[in-house]
């Protein structure tokens, strides 16, 4: 299996160093090819287990966080807001 | 050459619970940036979502209400994306079981009464991302968190609107019925409802063409734009010997245009994948049922009926029927069956809809009964006051606790119809016109209004005009 | 015996018969990170202070009287993947290297609600992934038993600490092993629960669905204590169980009389060293002579295992990772012309090679055009293997492995090859995808002079039953304590 990894690594939002890429182009391709070896299986897969519902939570509202404390750990902050490059859209 | 073009629509309406979706954060609109904002919301490592047992109610209510098949069991989904916005980097949302699949909405397109049909695919439930702001002055953008976390119903509709008109009565018909189940606030300027439209056009007869989706579109005059836009754009392409490409664009409403957001090569690959942080969603039939019988009446079934029922022309019905209070506001002064249900209709959608819109308010906020209000008609229709003289009363008893009654007696607005009172006037206006009387006498009888005028001057607008006339026309006849 | 080499349960009954006070304690566990930690390097952040002061509270309560819980005083080291308020988290990352939660994982509040003294936060492997310990972006912990090789991982500094007596208890993850080989290199107890048993909230996440709180200690009934305290619902995990649990440590019976012991052949396999092979089997061999019996079991898809592992991790993992982003917390690069230029040179500079590495394979197993080759066939996988437990329960009461196929490797020999270091998971990986509890306690020492562990593994929920079998294991075997070359 040949993985585009530069496609894999921009939906990841990653650039890879040129010198590093030809090594993670190889230690991905084993990692893929020793998940290749299992099986095709029979049966559909559904991701729904009715025997375990979940809880849902009271819509009650709980205490919200100081506004410092939201912002305590941003890099960059400016009126109460987490800044981030301009966005142009 | 001839086109036509077929519209789908994806409305996402934020829920008006107490509590965001996943937290137990205020849902509110309005509130200091980054204040309704925790831990779990603005995406910090480790916390965890927990589902809003009341966004789910909401939306199987809506599903009801669009005759959606509910799945008793159902689960969420990560869809995957890259903004900041969006703190986790992924949406909540569900992609393969939503809550609400398979439904149907009856809309009313055109003041004849015709009904159109409109397939709905499915309503699911997903979180709400931040609002980015934009500062001229600042070389950055600011992220609010506040909005993340608000609950959002997506309903998508199926393909299958074919003109801008209908799109616009799907929307308000939609619009309506969250106002009715009282789900939504549905305020269109703080954004709670918005849509993604999706157009096509093709030539009749042959397959639909390929679609264009249209992000943005805030108000549903906005949207009605949008596919007018969208529509001539497509087809201008197509008479140029061009071919449309499946592409997202986005729809500047000041502008009245649309631009290329991204092509389908540049579409995002969403990584969608089954929540692992919440488990299956089962909802007991019971509680299915209940949902479903706690349902109200809801717009367009109310307004089939007003038609039907109370005779009432679409122009009307639509109006009434067009929020909950102000239908149920009707509904509560025809039970006094004291006054014609034309006449309600009139002074709701006519004098007091002007107060409201003026002021910027509701019913609600006024003193106005349903008491008030058809005594008041009763009082017009019995020949007690004047239309006019209603007027000045309704201004009063809309903004205080008095009763029609004493605005009537405070300000003297009885109507005279006392024929001895009237006789001594019409004479005065008599004699001042003679002209007037011989006009009359020649055989144009339209004088009359303007001499019922001149008597109605006299009385200081306290005369009853249908005594007036009356007096008038004996005075001349026996002259 | 100095107070930091003894256990959780005799330390309490010293400070019940106020034989010693929990200043002392702190004060002695405090001395030994100081005489040890730079050899081994199991903490990213000592609480000295704060540790002190809740010393402090814990015998003002003895003093006035109070009842005090098992835990109260008891020096605990936390892994730096569980968040603690106002105490930086880092997940041994430089993505979050300044990262200070304004908030409490539910197992922190539960730990501070019984008096719990959190000594540090350990180290681990960046974000939880690794075998090794070697992956922090900090510090490489070394195995306190030999310090040329590494502890295991990820929750080598939880196990490192135990084992030095740099704590007497810690809280470890698991998602694949994480808890458990750490404990068998480092030749101490560790319980993986089952999953939904130990509240995640606050656990930055690597693989949701697999993720797990665990504790590790130097004996089965300080791991039952710790265990007892943390377990439980909790309303702000949607995945937490709804169900009761009791008190573990207090119910322990060791006694394995009738116990049926599954010995499934795979992990008895050219892959494990014959070594190993024999101290698990007369390990085994000691618990039928206490009235046990051994049926043989078959797990046919364990050789799939990893494969469904990785795929179901790292999916998770690439999700889960995607919000270090240089934008709310942790760190942002320096230089930028645009948000997507934030977005790649933040993460590029600030996850390590292996977390790339696994974002990639997850953002790769999840992309359009490959989900049902890849994720999908590995949930499939993941069902199969569960029915094969669930099939091997219907013939044993406990299934019995060697934990690692090998004892602690050295530090450098496998960090070029991610295979051969993933290899080092092959016992553990089909518990978590398969949600059961499993522990690993210690059964003998190798001939290279380091601890072998055994994995005893038992049908959801059923962690009293191995806290009672490798209780009676430990009676038999011994246990080790803290490890020779650092006893006091
Ligand atoms: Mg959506
Ligand atoms: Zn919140």
């Amino acid at each position: 299996m040949q993985v585009d990894i530069l496609h894999i690594a921009k939906l990841a939002r990653l650039s890879i160093e040129e010198e590093k890429m030809e090594k993670f182009q190889k230690e991905m391709e084993n990692i893929v090819a020793m998940c290749e070896k299992m099986p095709l299986m029979e049966g559909d897969y559904t991701a729904v287990d009715p025997s375990h519902p979940m809880e849902l939570r009271k819509d009650e509202v709980r205490p919200s966080l100081k506004r410092e404390d939201v912002l305590k750990n941003a890099p960059q902050t400016q009126a109460g807001c987490v800044v981030v490059p301009k966005i142009v859209e | 050459m001839n086109y036509e073009m077929t519209i789908g629509l994806e409305v996402h309406a934020e829920l008006n619970t107490a509590t965001k979706i996943y937290c137990g954060c205020r849902n509110s609109f309005g509130a200091q940036v980054n204040s309704n904002c925790c831990p779990i919301c603005t995406g910090m490592p480790g916390t965890l979502p927990t589902l809003n047992e009341k966004v789910v109610e909401y939306a199987v209510k809506m599903g009801h209400a669009l005759h959606c098949k509910i799945n008793p069991v159902s689960k969420q989904d990560r869809k995957n994306y890259f903004y900041p916005d969006l703190p986790k980097a992924y949406q909540i949302s569900q992609f393969d079981i939503p809550l609400c699949e398979k439904g149907y909405l009856d809309v009313m397109v055109d003041e004849a009464g015709s009904i159109k049909r409109i397939g709905v695919t499915r309503i699911h439930i997903e979180e709400d991302a931040g609002k980015l702001l934009h500062d001229e002055s600042f070389s950055g953008s600011l992220v609010d968190f506040n909005r993340c976390g608000v609950p959002l119903i997506e309903i998508v509709s199926e393909p299958d609107m074919h003109s801008s008109t209908e799109a616009k009565a799907y929307l308000e018909t939609i619009k309506a019925i969250l106002q009715y189940i009282d789900i939504s606030d549905c305020k269109m300027q703080e954004g709670s409802i918005r849509c993604d439209i999706n157009v096509s056009v093709c030539r009749p007869g042959e397959p639909m063409g390929t679609r264009c989706e249209m992000k943005n579109v805030n108000t549903f005059s906005g949207a009605v734009r949008a596919i007018e836009y969208e529509a001539k754009r497509q087809i201008e392409v197509l008479e140029a010997g061009g071919i449309i490409h499946q592409e997202t664009r986005r729809w500047d409403d000041v502008k009245g245009e649309n631009f290329l957001l991204r092509s389908k090569e540049d579409s995002h690959d969403y990584r969608y994948f089954p929540e692992p942080d919440l488990l299956t969603i089962v909802i007991e039939k019971e509680k299915i049922q209940r949902l479903k019988d706690e349902l109200p009446e809801l717009p367009n079934q109310k307004l089939k009926r007003y038609m039907e029922g109370y005779g009432l022309p679409y122009f009307d019905a639509n109006l009434l029927t067009e929020n909950p209070d102000k239908a149920a506001f009707f509904e509560r002064c025809l039970e006094k069956e004291n006054c014609k249900t034309k006449n309600v209709s009139n002074w709701i959608l006519g004098d007091i809809s002007r107060i409201l819109n003026e002021k910027n308010l509701v019913l609600a906020d006024t003193a106005l009964t349903p008491e008030k209000l058809t005594n008041m008609i009763a009082l017009i229709e019995k020949g007690t006051i004047s239309v006019t003289a209603g007027k000045t009363v309704l201004e009063q008893i809309i903004f205080s606790d008095k009763t029609p009654e004493q605005v009537i007696q405070e300000k003297g607005l009885a109507q005279i119809s006392d024929t001895g009172a009237l006789e001594a006037i019409v004479k005065a206006v008599l004699d001042a016109n003679p002209k007037s009387i011989a006009d009359y006498k020649g055989g144009k009888t339209n004088v009359i209004g303007f001499l019922v005028g001149q008597c109605m001057r006299q009385s200081k607008g306290q005369g009853n005009p249908t005594v007036l006339k009356e007096l008038i026309e004996k005075q001349m006849q026996d002259d | 015996m100095e107070l930091f080499e003894m256990t959780a349960a005799s330390l309490s009954e010293k400070l019940r018969k106020k034989e010693c006070s929990a200043v002392e304690i702190t004060r002695s566990t405090l001395g030994q990170i100081s005489n040890t930690e730079k050899q081994i390097g199991s903490f990213v952040t000592v609480c000295e202070e704060r540790a002190m002061q809740k010393a402090e509270e814990v015998d003002r309560k003895i003093a006035a009287g109070e009842t005090i819980s098992p835990l109260a005083g008891i020096p605990i080291g936390v892994k730096d993947n569980i968040c603690t308020k106002d105490v930086l988290t880092t997940c041994s990352s430089k993505m979050l290297y300044n990262f200070v939660p304004p908030y409490n994982a539910t197992v922190v509040d539960r730990l501070e609600q019984a008096d719990a003294v959190i000594i540090g936060k350990c180290n681990m492997d960046e974000y939880a992934m690794g075998s090794s310990c070697e992956t922090s972006y900090f510090k490489k912990t070394k195995n306190p038993w030999n310090s040329e090789y590494v502890p295991g991982g990820s929750s080598g500094g939880s196990a490192s600490s135990v084992s030095a007596g740099e704590a007497v208890l810690a809280l470890g993850s698991d998602t694949g092993g994480s808890i458990r080989l750490p404990a068998s290199y480092c030749g101490v107890v560790g319980l993986k629960p089952t999953y939904g048993s130990v509240s995640r909230y606050g656990l930055v996440a690597f693989a949701s669905s697999l993720d797990q709180i665990g504790p590790l200690g130097r004996s089965v009934q300080d791991v039952a204590t710790l265990y007892s305290t943390i377990c439980g619902r909790d309303p702000m995990d949607a995945t937490s169980a709804v169900r009761e649990y009791g008190d573990f440590a207090g119910k322990m019976n060791r006694s394995v009389k009738g116990l049926r012991i599954g010995v499934p052949k795979e992990y008895f396999g050219d892959g494990v060293d014959p070594e190993i092979k024999t101290a698990v089997m007369s390990g085994i061999d000691l618990l039928v002579k206490e009235g046990a019996q051994t049926v043989p079991v078959s797990l046919p898809s364990t050789d799939y295992a990893l494969s469904a592992y990785y795929i179901i991790s790292s999916a998770e993992a690439s999700s889960n990772l995607a919000r270090f982003d240089g934008v709310k917390y942790g760190y942002r690069t320096e230089k930028y012309t645009n948000l997507l230029d934030l977005y790649e040179k933040t993460r590029s500079e600030g996850f390590g090679d292996e977390v790339k590495r696994r974002i990639m394979l997850g953002t790769f197993v999840l992309s359009s055009g490959f989900y049902d080759a890849y994720y999908k066939r590995a949930k499939q996988m993941q069902q199969k293997i569960s029915a094969e437990y669930a099939l091997a329960y219907s013939q044993c009461d406990v299934i019995l492995t060697p934990t690692s196929p090998s004892t602690a490797f050295k530090i450098g020999e496998r960090t070029d090859d991610p295979l051969k270091m993933y290899a080092a998971d092959i016992c553990t990986v089909t518990v978590n995808i398969a949600g059961l509890p499993a522990i690993s306690v210690p059964c003998g020492i190798a001939s290279n002079g380091l601890p072998i562990g055994l994995q005893m593994i038992g049908p959801k929920f059923s962690e009293q039953l191995l806290f009672d079998v490798a209780g009676c294991f430990e009676n038999l075997c011994g246990g080790f304590g803290v490890a020779p070359a650092m006893k006091g």
